[in-house]
């Protein structure tokens, strides 16, 4: 047996207290969807009697609505991500399309605040008469689903030996055949958890959301401000939402954290 | 079956010209070695057979055809990498069957036949196994199972037994030789091992520098190497190559070492000698000596290192024929009748 030292104690404590900022504002959401509106203007009570006043007004609202339509817009965005971005992905793994410049092109894209293309998408959608419709949202959640996913799965496909590819082809498969049946079934984990970051990243987006998706039919997380109305904010329901939102990202994560370092290393680790 | 030519094929990466105007024909039904040292070339002519590195200038051919500019697959070819190359996410039964699918074969014919071929190979308990649960010289079978399946024109092999350990490669080595024997179907096998070209090779392809250096049947290499490069590298151990001069009947190194050398005209030569022509005999110290140093004994013979006046010689020496020789004896050296080699010291090519 090893002895406890001071440095394990140390490391106890630094992740007890990462854990704490990580779990306390969850936790607290959690406890505020069950209180009243008096003891909610006590933030720090946490024994109360619960009630699922909250509970109940939402699950009677519209908010499955929002949730439907946030569902549809994710999957349909991942969808498109996942066949561009792991097609894109090979070819800068296998070819160095774009050389150095093209992994630079995907962060970069990373950096630029929102604002700048939000103007841009609005305006394209209302000249294709598309506004109104959710459209303008997905391909506004393709502008940075696509670079994370591309970005991701680069390491995957690098890791790939080369030989197995040129032996497809000596087998008689041409390119493509040899991508799909050879490449691919290689690097699904890999585009297992970049399916799920992506969808991860376009179920968070309210920016986008806020001004392109449709005033009376918009996506969860614009619903979820929503309860900040006119008359204040209306807490109790807002963190009842919100826990409908957290919980499927929670899930999610739990299913990707092992390949999500090697994802977001982007090729710098192999393996 | 066919064979496979090369009509002044130019290989180039930029600037560096990795194969120079190769004019090569592999006979039909031959297992013909490409053998040389590494980057002198082998690799990117197997390469460019099967259409993984495209030729610069020039023309192949399979049979009458032209497939200078086809794709792999069109080529009708089937290939064993050095690393083996399995499908790590298929069976060994759907390895086998992968290039039948190409073909569009149904998958019941295909897997059927995989059966076939994993039994001729020695494979049937292992089908259901993934190639990460299979040892190396498995692997290996997989892959050559996986070139024999559907037939091909030609087989080409990329240095596949050198990941293998030495008992193993010799196995393997006198199983690949059965295989192509019985199938009869035109082999070009590349390797940087001397000796598994020499004992493999129906046809040897010496490559030096983009070039061939000699080819020929591996006796007639062995034989009557036509330079001082195909002596040394053909033949193990190497073949005694010493600078010198004949004068009436006698060659002498500069550093002093002289031996008996009749009917050869006078003038600086390179003399070649292989270990097993040199006779080193312990009683009769007379005419040229030598001082043994390392002795390497291999069983049925020894490799024998001897000094001779400053030259240092390498002698094959038969365990019957060793009594005396022990480091640090006197022995006489001698060459057998008629076994030298000759060639031109400043071109290094036979005379």
């Amino acid at each position: 047996m090893r002895r406890f030292t001071a440095f394990d104690a140390s490391r106890m404590v630094l992740l007890l207290l990462a854990v704490v900022a990580v779990a306390l504002p969850l936790l607290w959401v959690v406890l505020a969807s069950f209180k009243t509106p008096a003891d909610l203007n006590q933030p720090g009570l946490i024994w109360f009697t619960p009630t699922m006043a909250n509970w109940t007004e939402v699950l009677g609202s519209d908010l499955f609505a929002a949730v439907g339509r946030s569902v549809l817009v994710a999957t349909i965005t991942v969808a498109i991500a996942v066949v561009v971005g792991s097609m894109g992905a090979y070819s800068i793994a296998r070819f160095q399309t774009g050389g150095s410049l093209s992994r630079f092109g995907i962060l970069a894209s990373q950096v630029l605040p929102p604002a700048v293309l939000v103007f841009p998408f609005l305006s394209v959608a209302y000249m294709l008469r598309l506004n109104g419709t959710l459209v303008p949202v997905i391909f506004s959640h393709l502008s940075f689903v696509v670079p994370v996913v591309t970005w991701f799965l680069i390491g995957f496909f690098a890791a790939v030996p080369k030989e197995i590819e040129e032996q497809a082809r000596v087998d008689g498969f041409n390119r493509f055949d040899t991508f799909r049946l050879v490449v691919l079934p290689q690097v699904l984990p890999g585009i297992g958890a970049a399916a799920i970051f992506g969808f991860t990243l376009s179920w968070n987006d309210m920016f986008y959301g806020l001004i392109l998706s449709p005033a009376n039919s918009t996506i969860l997380p614009v619903a979820i401000a929503g309860f900040n109305t006119f008359r204040g904010v209306e807490l109790g329901p807002m963190s009842a939402a919100i826990v409908i939102a957290i919980v499927p990202v929670v899930i999610a994560s739990f299913f990707v954290q092992k390949r999500l370092v090697q994802g977001i290393s982007g090729g710098a680790v192999k393996g | 079956m066919a064979r496979v030519t090369f009509e002044n094929v130019v290989k180039k990466y930029g600037d560096s010209t990795v194969v120079k105007g190769l004019d090569l024909e592999l006979p039909d039904g031959a297992f013909t070695v490409l053998v040389g040292p590494s980057g002198c070339g082998k690799t990117t002519t197997l390469r460019m057979i099967a259409g993984l590195d495209d030729a610069t200038s020039g023309t192949i051919r399979i049979g009458d055809k032209d497939v200078t500019r086809l794709e792999p697959k069109e080529r009708d070819i089937a290939m064993v990498f050095q690393n083996y190359a399995l499908y790590p996410h298929l069976t060994v039964r759907e390895n086998l069957a992968f290039p039948l699918r190409a073909i569009r074969m149904n998958r019941t014919e295909a897997l059927a036949k995989a059966d076939a071929v994993a039994e001729t190979m020695g494979l049937t308990a292992l089908l259901d196994r993934k190639p990460k649960d299979l040892s190396g010289g498995q692997q290996q079978r997989v892959a050559i199972g996986r070139a024999i399946i559907r037939e091909p024109a030609v087989f080409l092999f990329d240095e596949p037994l050198s990941n293998l350990d030495a008992k193993l490669r010799v196995e393997m080595r006198t199983e690949l030789l059965q295989m192509q024997r019985r199938l009869g179907i035109t082999s070009l096998f590349v390797t940087h091992d001397q000796e598994e070209a020499m004992t493999l090779s129906d046809f040897i392809v010496v490559m030096r520098d983009g070039e061939i250096a000699q080819q020929g049947k591996p006796k007639d290499v062995y034989d009557k190497p036509n330079s001082t490069f195909v002596a040394a590298f053909v033949g193990s151990p190497k073949m005694n190559l010493l600078d010198g001069a004949v004068a009436s009947g006698v060659f002498s190194t500069k550093s002093g070492l002289s031996l008996p050398l009749k009917g050869v005209a006078a003038g600086a030569v390179t003399l070649g000698v292989r270990p097993d022509d040199l006779i080193l005999d312990p009683k009769s110290t007379k005419g040229t000596n030598g001082r043994v140093g390392v002795i390497e004994l291999l069983g049925p013979r020894a490799i024998v290192q001897v000094n001779g006046s400053g030259q240092s010689l390498t002698a094959v020496v038969e365990a019957s024929r060793m009594t005396g020789i022990v480091e640090g004896a006197e022995v006489g050296i001698g060459i057998r009748d008629g076994s030298h080699h000759l060639f031109d010291t400043t071109t290094g090519l036979r005379i």
